[in-house]
């Protein structure tokens, strides 16, 4: 059983968040990075996994600058058995299926049985690289999952709906799989884990050399949303009220 | 009984009985004490003579006995010191059965005027201890001992048995009640070794070993870049208790003192220190002959532990009860399970250097920058750095305003980091060692530091002192408030506070014994102070110790009774020299408060100092 697992590295829910001089992404010189929350979960089901049927190597991939290395260590002391860092020179990318192509390009050859992401990153929140990451490695793709099945060569697995609503679904291997946060309660590294996670091997690809076309989407500009508050009062009897209400709706806010 | 001989049959069984009952018991003290020696570290001997003066102040005077339970302390110490009446009446009984008694029998006669009225004494004593073991049978003494049963009616006989034979009585019946009261003293011997009355050997030297700091535990030495065998060999000793404590384990009287006064179980909690910390190990480390046992403690009670040391602070015996460190740091370090919440304030600890992950700090900037011309390095530590309650930042504002008053000069460090409280009573000795690392690194230069904080104080100093040499002074704020007003570098006038109580913080009072400094200063701002019940050393803790402030979700209400007990004392004002309880008795007498009830004003004692400067 051989698991990749996608962790992202973003800024920590209490960090500063200042935007950089273009207005193009923010700067992150006083900005503190942690594992993506939702990655953890992925990356201690696959832990899960590879625990409960006793064998199978978990990879912890990871694409950014030099300092996600970081998150991939935090990942290895955890027990995962190595690690690929795509590595990419700022700025970072933020296409969604520019990152999922570059992803394909380095495990499309590792002949992975299953990758797991979590659903989401808590930066941009797109929840779409491993929906991508499945379609262009031609694998069954599934979100959301709240229980994991390994079932000889198949996969199945409990998906979280709307409105308490749950779905099981089962697939061949291999699949990509997005991870629902808190399905399982996420380790911590040990000691032991720490240490032996420096003599694990972390491989690195240069980002550049991998795919970098098509751009599906791009960020024009970086700027904290500006909230205003309006207030008219609508003299006269209910007629006028109504007549004025619905020409506001009708012409100034312009939702009917 | 002078004319009374022994036949050499006689002689010849007492012997054999003697022998018998002597080898058993120091057999069994014996393996006992090889289990002992396995233990981790040494048994100290420095302060000698203030470990001796404990021994006669806890053994002798009976005063931890006597003072958490008055009654059936008492009672206790009755049957104790006529056990100590007895020693050479024991020694004369079985001399006069080998040989002829020791005393003369004038002697005899004279010591029976102080061991009659004794044996009365340890009739009642021991009677009245029964009676409530068996009748009133409180909760703390858990299932019935059949142990204590069989002891209590062997003292009885021991007494009843020395009364008869200073009687008039044939000489037959004097030697079958010879014989009794012999085989009693021998069973004895056969029965103290293997039951909890093995207090009576092992207490007073359990006494004289405990720690004299609270809490005390093996100081954890990471180094990341060292040798892997010394790592593995670092992480087995986790697993085993000191010595000292398993000495302990053996000394236990099983009183249930600790579980009486512990908050985690008062609250509500599963946690049971009686149990969880020192019974629960005693069967493996006989059954196992080893002292590799901790990883024994059960996980959950051990993260339910405020590590207030109210165990340890209680324990007749002298017990270090408390060893959530210990299940903790196995927890951590070794299995990587930590709860979520705790993975999550470690995180922050890792990355910022902070409890809440800020990146910055409104407060500290608006305070000055520590410069080396000036006295003291105010520590403000991460509860008033970043706002754990904001309100808290006016105590430290007016505690700013008295050493302005008194012209002391002080400066906030600008990389001040946390001190590393919670992570050290977590358990994440690793994160603990980057945060002392870095702050040693930031007081290098530093003479003296003060903090209102008691956390922030016991690692600064003495926590940090198990790792390194600490060139600076750390004092509470309460501290140097007592000493200003005691030198008249400031004066404070009579305020108006209603009745005024005092809240003593456990890591204050218990661990860094101070307890007069606060209330010198609440005493020269209030004409109505009054203590609670529990204060002082024997203060109950607010519940946030133990990084528990963190702890999403708690089982029981340990949050919540102090916080009743400050309502139920009817004072008005609930003064506390810690920014933890400061916050957890806000949270607390908020719901408590009945309605209509005016709520009980939360104070630090720099602010009433502060209100009230002449």
């Amino acid at each position: 059983m051989k698991i990749a697992v996608l962790v992202k590295q973003v800024p920590g829910s209490e960090s500063v968040l200042p935007i950089n001089e273009g207005q193009s992404w923010i700067n992150e010189d006083p900005v503190t990075f942690v594992m993506n929350p939702p990655d953890n979960f992925a990356l201690e089901e696959a832990l899960l996994i590879k625990e409960r049927k006793g064998e199978g190597e978990v990879v912890v991939v990871s694409m950014g600058p030099n300092r996600v290395q970081k998150v991939i260590r935090e990942g290895l002391a955890k027990g995962g058995d190595r690690g690929i860092h795509i590595e990419e020179d700022e700025p970072i990318e933020t296409d969604p299926l520019l990152i999922a192509k570059r992803f394909a390009a380095v495990l499309k050859d590792e002949n992975f049985d299953l990758v797991l992401t979590g659903l989401q990153s808590d930066d941009t929140g797109m929840g779409q690289t491993g929906v991508l990451l499945g379609e262009i490695l031609g694998m069954p793709t599934a979100t959301l999952a709240i229980e994991t099945d390994i079932q000889g060569e198949s996969i199945r697995l409990k998906r979280e709906l709307e409105s308490g609503w749950f779905q099981w679904v089962q697939f061949p291997l291999p699949a990509s799989v997005s991870i629902q946060s808190g399905l399982n309660t996420p380790r911590y590294p040990s000691l032991k884990g720490i240490m032996g996670a420096k003599k694990k091997e972390i491989k690195t690809v240069l980002g550049s050399e991998l795919d970098a076309s098509s751009r599906s989407q791009s960020i024009d500009k970086v700027f904290v949303s500006q909230t205003s508050k309006q207030t008219e009062v609508i003299d006269g009897d209910v007629d006028v009220a109504v007549q004025r209400i619905a020409e506001i709706l009708r012409s100034e806010i312009k939702v009917v | 009984m002078d004319s009374i001989t022994f036949s050499f049959i006689e002689k010849l069984v007492l012997a054999g009985l003697t022998l018998a009952a002597l080898s058993s018991f120091s057999y069994e003290v014996y393996r006992r004490m090889v289990i002992v020696l396995q233990g981790t570290g040494t048994l100290p001997l420095d302060r000698f003579s203030e470990r001796l003066i404990r021994v006669f102040r806890e053994v002798i005077l009976h005063e931890k006995v006597i003072r958490e339970r008055p009654w059936p302390g008492i009672m206790h110490a009755l049957v104790f010191w006529g056990f100590l009446v007895f020693g050479i009446i024991t020694l004369d009984h079985f001399s006069m059965g080998f040989y002829k008694p020791i005393l003369s029998h004038s002697a005899h006669t004279t010591y029976s005027y102080i061991v009659i009225p004794f044996s009365i004494l340890v009739i009642f004593g021991i009677l009245s201890l029964t009676y409530r073991r068996f009748i009133t049978r409180p909760k703390a003494l858990g299932k019935i001992s059949i142990t204590s049963g069989v002891v209590a009616l062997f003292i009885v006989i021991l007494m009843v048995t020395y009364l008869i034979g200073e009687m008039n009585i044939s000489p037959l019946l004097w030697k079958v009640n010879w014989w009794i009261h012999s085989i009693v003293i021998l069973a004895f011997l056969f029965l103290i070794p293997r039951s909890k009355h093995l207090h009576l050997v092992l207490g007073p030297f359990n006494i004289f070993f405990k720690p004299f700091d609270q809490p005390e535990h093996t100081p954890v030495h990471i180094d990341l870049e060292g040798d892997e065998d010394e790592l593995d060999a670092m992480l087995t000793d986790l697993t085993k208790l000191t010595q000292n404590q398993a000495l302990d384990i053996f000394s236990c009287v099983e009183c249930g003192r600790c579980t009486d006064v512990c908050p985690a179980n008062r609250g509500g909690g599963i946690l049971d220190p009686k149990n969880h910390f020192i019974l629960d190990l005693r069967q493996p480390i006989l059954n196992n002959k080893d002292v590799a046992v901790l990883d024994q403690i059960n996980v959950e009670a051990g993260w339910e532990c405020t590590t207030c040391q109210a165990c340890t602070e209680v324990c007749p015996v002298g017990n270090h009860v408390e060893k959530s460190d210990e299940i903790r740091r196995l927890e951590v370090l070794v299995e990587g399970r930590v709860p979520q919440e705790y993975q999550k304030l470690f995180t922050n600890l890792q990355e910022t250097g902070n409890t809440e992950g800020a990146s910055s700090s409104d407060f500290a900037d608006s305070l000055p920058v520590f410069t080396p011309d000036m006295e003291y390095v105010l520590w403000l530590g991460c509860f008033a750095r970043h706002g754990l309650d904001p309100n808290f930042n006016r105590s430290v504002e007016n505690f700013t305003k008295i050493l302005d008053t008194a012209g002391i000069s002080y400066g906030v460090l600008e990389q001040e980091h946390c001190s590393g409280d919670p992570a050290n009573r977590l358990g994440d000795k690793l994160t603990y060692t980057m945060l002392r690392e870095h702050n040693m690194e930031q007081l290098a230069e530093t003479k003296k530091v003060v903090t209102l904080c008691p956390h922030c104080a016991v690692n600064l100093g003495k926590e940090y002192e198990k790792y390194d040499t600490v060139n600076y002074t750390v004092e509470h704020h309460t501290q140097v408030v007592g000493r200003l007003i005691e030198e008249g570098k400031i004066k404070v006038q009579m305020g108006e506070n209603g009745k005024v109580t005092y809240h003593d913080p456990c890591n204050l009072s218990r661990m860094l014994d101070i307890v007069e400094e606060p209330r010198t200063a609440i005493r020269s701002a209030s004409t109505s102070f009054q203590e609670m019940e529990e204060n002082g050393r024997n203060t109950l803790c607010c519940g946030a110790g133990g990084a528990l402030w963190w702890k999403k979700e708690t089982k029981g209400r340990t949050h919540l009774v102090r916080a009743e007990q400050v309502i139920e004392s009817g004072a008005d004002t609930v003064v506390t020299g810690c920014n933890f309880c400061y916050g957890m008795m806000k949270q607390g007498l908020g719901p408590m408060t009945p309605e209509g009830k005016e709520e009980v004003v939360v104070k630090d004692v720099a602010d009433i100092i502060a209100e009230n400067l002449a």
